[in-house]
């Protein structure tokens, strides 16, 4: 038996039957959780933490010298096995509770939404608890879920005893609500930010679908939908039937710095860079890949080329051709024998003449 | 063409001397096949003495690369001369790996 605990013969029998079932409920804690890990994998839902416990039998000692006249039997208590699922944000607690109703079993009658007991002037900062079984059926088990904030509440409102048997003063307890409530109210904001912003993302991908191109200031958001339109592809296919070469797609972001550098400011900006430099492009590649039999290239190759061949006829020359490669690929003291190549490979081009 | 593989301060190296053209993309390949079961140690291709990649070459690497990324390890290229330097630029491939 628990240290420092003593219980009735009722308690004891308690304890008797928990050891007994403490098996099974080690069973039940891993399965619970990896049911509801792969369901929240599937549908695409990414909590900041996940855990899942079997009560100690201190811990159920303890709570059965508190109120332990209240279950008649081990099955009634509820939180033998606990989950606790935190999320980023308020409306996945939401998610993640449908997710809990699809493949679990709720014990409605014994779960709380805490997050709507509050009077309505007061605060408070709890979490949801669903009382569920497996769909095969088996002792019940708690669901905590939360958000990282209500989480750091219940934390620290733990640690500073705010829950514990000295009666605290009326003042502080105000001081309590007032945290409480700054932390419902960051919970809401974060929450409401998101949307706005997605729904500022989509409507700038709308506006990159439409052609509306001259109104899309140019970020990493923008350039990323952008990019979605695969607007260096032609280009790339251009080049890669010079030696009939695969294409091996790259990630194209990091060329954004070198972009900005040009002083693009706008998605249009970027395709009138694409438009204006195409032809030199594929002719400083032809005179690269002519003359090998390089049949296969990465799909960076024609935004490289198109930045190249930009800073050329800028009379940018090899300062900022080494730029390029530096920005790109990081500085080394190779790209200035890349810069002095490029040079050489585009001397005879005609852009270069009439630059 | 010759290559080696061997361990070296808990990296796999492999060191390429000579010429990786066509001819020698199979032979390259099949001594560079161990690194593709490597787990938990970063890559390192020693090409301070290799002269020349073909495309079979450059698919190498990149099988490398993507079998190490894979199980979240990664691949550097060290000492490259100019002329295998120019191919990976000219093909872009300079984009993809890293270079010590």
């Amino acid at each position: 038996m628990a240290n420092n605990v003593n219980l009735d013969a009722h308690g004891q029998e308690l304890i008797r039957q928990y050891r007994e079932l403490r098996p099974a409920l080690k069973q039940l804690a891993t399965q619970a959780y990896d049911e509801l890990r792969q369901a929240l994998d599937e549908q695409g839902i990414y909590v900041t933490a996940m855990e899942h416990r079997v009560k100690t039998e201190h811990s159920l000692a303890g709570k059965l010298e508190l109120k332990g006249a209240k279950y008649k039997s081990i099955d009634d208590i509820t939180d033998l096995v606990g989950l606790r699922i935190i999320t980023f944000y308020s409306d996945e607690v939401d998610k993640v509770a449908a997710i809990a109703k699809r493949i679990f079993d709720i014990d409605w009658q014994d779960s709380v939404d805490k997050r709507k007991l509050h009077e309505l002037d007061a605060f408070g900062y709890n979490s949801l608890h669903y009382i569920c079984r497996l769909r095969t059926g088996g002792p019940r088990f708690e669901l905590q879920m939360r958000t990282a904030l209500q989480h750091v509440w219940s934390t620290m409102t733990h640690d500073t005893g705010y829950k514990g048997d000295v009666k605290i003063p009326r003042e502080y307890l105000r001081q309590f609500s007032r945290l409480a409530g700054m932390m419902e109210l960051i919970d809401d904001e974060f929450s409401r930010l998101r949307l706005v912003l997605a729904d500022y993302r989509r409507q700038i991908q709308s506006m990159v679908k439409s052609g509306k191109l001259d109104e899309v200031p140019l970020s990493a958001g923008t350039f990323r939908s952008y990019l979605d339109l695969q607007p260096f592809n032609r280009l790339n296919k251009r080049i890669a039937a010079v030696n009939q070469a695969e294409i091996y797609p790259v990630p194209l972001m990091p060329f954004l710095p070198v972009l900005e550098s040009f002083g693009l400011e706008t998605i249009g900006d970027v395709q009138r860079f694409i438009d204006e430099n195409s032809e030199d492009a594929y002719q400083l590649t032809v005179s690269q890949l002519a003359i090998t039999d390089l049949d296969i290239l990465s799909s960076s190759t024609a935004l490289q080329n198109l930045c190249l061949v930009h800073v050329l006829k800028q009379g940018g020359g090899h300062a900022g051709l080494k730029a390029v490669f530096d920005t790109i690929n990081g500085e080394t003291t190779a790209n200035a024998m890349l810069a002095d190549m490029i040079l050489e490979q585009a001397a005879t081009l005609p852009f270069m003449s009439h630059k | 063409m010759k290559t080696t593989i061997q361990e070296q301060d808990g990296n796999m190296v492999a060191i390429l001397e000579g010429s990786l053209d066509t001819a020698a993309v199979p032979e390259t390949e099949a001594a560079m096949s161990p690194l593709l079961d490597v787990a938990g140690k970063d890559i390192i291709l020693d090409c301070t003495d290799l002269q020349y990649i073909s495309s079979g070459g450059l698919r190498i690497f990149l099988g490398i690369l993507k079998s190490a990324q894979a199980k979240g390890g990664q691949v550097f290229i060290t000492g490259m001369n100019n002329d295998v330097r120019a191919v990976f630029a000219m093909t872009g491939f300079i984009n993809i790996f890293k270079f010590k």
